[in-house]
C-alpha cells in the first residue's frame, strides 16, 4: 500500500560547488492535488523539481515519489510521471505530429497523436516544424509530450512563462481539467496569478528556501490588512492618530501624502470604525480611503524582499 | 535495454538525418567518394595482394571512424547542448536505451557502406567475397562498441558542436596514419610497428584483412593463407586489443560523458 503523499521532501539541499542553490527544504504534495512552488529567478525551484524527476541524486536529505528513490529507482517511477522541462529541446527540424509520434512510441500505452494535439488545441499545426512555432506554441507541445503517458503525477517547470493571455488561460483549462480527473501536479511559476488560480497548496521559495507554505488563505493570513487615505489639507501628518493600535505610516503617492496603517489580523472592521468616527467628528474627506486584504502579492513581495543568506 | 525501444529512438535518429542534407551527404556520399578513389589503383599489387583491395580493406575498416565516431561525437555533442539529449531523458527511455538507439543507426549505416564497399570490390575491382564473413561482421561489430565508447567519452570533452571536429581530429589522425589502412607498416621500425598495433584502429584493420583475404594479415612480411578456425586464432590477440580499448573507452564514457550542458 501506498502512502497518500505522491512526493515527498525532506530536508533537500543541493549544491553547484560551492554553491547552495537548495538550502534544506521539505513539503509534501498529496495525491490528487496542485503545488505550486513560486520564486524569484534563482530561487532554486528547476533544481528541485530535476531533483524530483530523477535527474541527479538528493545531495542532502530525501525525495521520494510514490515511495521510490527517482534517481535510483528512475525505472520504476519514470513511467508514472509526466515532465515539463523549463527549457524545450525538440528537434527543430521535426514536425508537431512527428514529434508527438516518435515520443509516443518511448512510451507503454501512450495516448494517439491526435488526441495529444486536441489536449493542448496544437491539432492545426501538426504538420508545422517545431522551430517554426512560437514560444507559446512549444510550451503547449512540451506539455502535451508530457501528457503522453497519463502520467499519475506531472511535474511542470513555468509551463507558461513566455505565453500570451490567451495561451495560457488555455494551459490553466488543461491542467484544471487534469487535477479534476486525479492527476498530482507539482508545478512551479513565477507568476503570482497562476499559483493563485490554480494551486491547492503553495511554497514560496527564496534562495533555496521554502520561506512560507500552506493554502493560499492560510499563506495570506497572518499577514494582515491595510487601510490607506490621502492625508487631508487641514491635518498635519503629526496630527494622524492610531487606529486598532497601528500608527501611522506616510507614504508618498503621486505627490500626496498617503496615510497608511498595516492593520493586524480580525482588526480591519474596527480600525475603520475608529477612523470613521474621527472623519466624522473633525468633518474630513478622506480622498483615495482603501481598505484591504493582504493579497498573496504582498505575500510575496514581503518576502522576496527578504535578507539573502 | 529494451531493444524495441532502442529501435524506436533509432527510427528518430533516421528521421533526423533524413532531413539534415549534410548528414545523409557523409553517410552516402563518402563511401562513393573512397570508392571512386580506387579505381586508379587497379592492377598493381601491395604487401602480396592488388593494391585497390588492400586500400579497400583498409577502408572498409577506416569507415568506422566517420560513420560511428566522429558522427557520434557530434551528434552526441550537438544534443547535449541544445538540450535534446535532456528532453529524450525526461521521458520514459532508459539512459542505455537512448544512446543504444543512436549506436545502432550510426552502426547500421556502417554496416551498410561496408556492404555496398565490399559489393564494389567483389565486382568492379574484381575481389572476391569475404572469406571469413563471420570473422568480418564480429569485427565490426567490436569496432562499432568500441568507437561508440571513444566517442561518448571524446563528446564529453567536446564544448560545442563547433569544436566536435577538432576533439575527433587526433583519433582520427592517428588511426588514418598509425593502422595501416593505406600503406602497410611492413618497412618501419619494429617498436614502431608495436605502437601501432595498440593503435584502436589497428585491430579492426587487420581482422578485416584477414576476413577478406583468407591470409593472415596480423602478421609482418609474407599472408599464410589461413582457414576459418586458424583465421579465428591468429585474430586473438587484435580482439584483446579491442578489449583492453573497449575497457579504456567504457572509462571515458564513464568519467566524461554528460547529458546536459555545463552551467553558464
Ligand atoms: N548546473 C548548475 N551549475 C551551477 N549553478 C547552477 C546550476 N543550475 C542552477 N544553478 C544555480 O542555482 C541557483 C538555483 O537555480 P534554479 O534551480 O534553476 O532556480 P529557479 O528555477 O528557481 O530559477 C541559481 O543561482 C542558478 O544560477
Ligand atoms: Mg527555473
Amino acid at each position: 500500500m501506498e502512502t497518500t503523499a505522491a512526493v515527498r521532501v525532506t530536508g533537500l539541499r543541493q549544491r553547484y560547488g560551492d554553491f547552495e542553490a537548495v538550502a534544506g527544504i521539505s513539503f509534501e504534495v498529496r495525491r490528487g492535488e496542485l503545488f505550486a512552488l513560486l520564486g524569484t529567478n534563482g530561487a532554486g525551484k528547476t533544481t528541485t523539481l530535476e531533483t524530483l524527476e530523477g535527474f541527479r541524486p538528493a545531495g542532502d536529505g530525501t525525495v521520494r515519489v510514490f515511495g521510490h528513490d527517482p534517481y535510483r529507482e528512475r525505472r520504476e517511477v519514470r513511467p508514472r510521471m509526466g515532465i515539463m522541462l523549463q527549457e524545450g529541446g525538440f528537434f527543430g527540424d521535426l514536425t508537431v505530429a512527428e514529434t508527438v509520434r516518435h515520443w509516443s512510441g518511448f512510451v507503454p500505452g501512450a495516448r494517439t497523436a491526435d488526441e495529444t494535439l486536441g489536449l493542448v488545441g496544437l491539432r492545426d499545426k501538426a504538420d508545422v516544424r517545431i522551430r517554426q512555432l512560437s514560444g507559446g506554441q512549444k510550451r503547449r507541445l512540451d506539455l502535451g509530450v508530457a501528457l503522453l503517458g497519463r502520467p499519475e503525477v506531472l511535474f511542470l517547470d513555468e509551463p507558461t512563462t513566455g505565453m500570451d493571455p490567451e495561451a495560457r488561460h488555455a494551459i490553466w483549462a488543461v491542467v484544471r481539467d487534469l487535477v479534476a480527473d486525479g492527476t498530482t501536479v507539482l508545478l512551479t511559476t513565477h507568476y503570482l496569478e497562476e499559483a493563485e488560480r490554480l494551486a491547492d497548496r503553495l511554497a514560496i521559495m527564496n534562495y533555496g528556501r521554502i520561506a512560507v507554505a500552506g493554502t493560499v488563505a492560510e499563506v495570506i493570513a497572518g499577514q494582515g490588512d491595510s487601510i490607506s487615505f490621502r492625508v487631508p489639507p487641514e491635518v498635519t501628518v503629526a496630527e494622524l492618530p492610531a487606529f486598532g493600535g497601528t500608527a501611522a505610516g506616510v507614504e508618498i503617492d503621486g505627490g500626496h501624502p498617503t496615510a497608511v496603517y498595516a492593520v493586524p489580523r480580525h482588526g480591519l472592521q474596527a480600525a475603520l470604525g475608529e477612523l470613521l468616527g474621527w472623519a466624522e467628528r473633525r468633518r474630513l474627506r478622506l480622498d483615495g480611503l482603501q481598505a484591504r486584504s493582504a493579497s498573496l502579492e504582498d505575500v510575496f513581495l514581503r518576502t522576496v524582499e527578504g535578507d539573502p543568506r | 535495454m529494451r531493444i524495441t525501444y532502442a529501435a524506436r529512438m533509432a527510427r528518430l535518429d533516421l528521421s533526423l538525418l533524413w532531413r539534415n542534407r549534410t548528414g545523409l551527404f557523409s553517410a552516402v556520399g563518402m563511401p562513393l567518394l573512397f570508392g571512386a578513389l580506387l579505381l586508379p589503383a587497379r592492377g598493381e599489387v601491395r604487401d602480396g595482394v592488388e593494391s585497390g583491395l588492400f586500400a579497400g580493406t583498409g577502408y572498409l575498416a577506416f569507415f568506422l571512424i566517420f560513420a560511428v565516431f566522429t558522427n557520434l561525437v557530434a551528434v552526441l555533442t550537438t544534443r547535449r547542448e541544445d538540450l535534446s539529449l535532456k528532453r529524450l531523458r525526461a521521458g520514459a527511455l532508459g539512459d542505455t536505451e537512448i544512446l543504444g538507439g543512436s549506436v545502432l543507426l550510426a552502426g547500421g549505416l556502417y554496416l551498410a557502406q561496408i556492404g555496398l564497399l565490399v559489393l564494389f570490390m567483389s565486382t568492379v575491382l574484381g575481389g572476391r567475397l569475404p572469406a571469413n564473413p563471420l570473422l568480418l561482421v564480429v569485427g565490426l561489430l567490436f569496432g562499432i562498441a568500441v568507437f561508440a565508447l571513444l566517442a561518448a567519452g571524446v563528446s564529453g570533452i567536446t564544448p560545442n558542436a563547433d569544436m566536435a571536429q577538432l576533439t575527433s581530429m587526433p583519433i582520427l589522425m592517428v588511426c588514418l596514419v598509425g593502422s595501416g589502412v593505406m600503406v602497410p607498416l611492413d618497412g618501419l621500425p619494429e617498436w614502431v610497428r608495436t605502437v601501432a598495433e595498440l593503435l584502436p584502429l589497428s585491430p579492426l584493420v587487420e581482422i578485416v584483412r584477414t576476413a577478406y583475404f583468407g591470409l593472415d594479415f596480423t602478421v609482418a612480411g609474407a599472408h599464410a593463407p589461413v582457414g576459418f578456425l586458424a583465421a579465428w586464432a591468429a585474430c586473438g590477440e587484435a580482439f584483446a586489443i579491442f578489449g583492453l580499448w573497449a575497457l579504456a573507452g567504457w572509462w571515458a564514457s564513464r568519467r566524461w560523458f554528460r547529458w546536459e550542458p555545463r552551467h553558464g
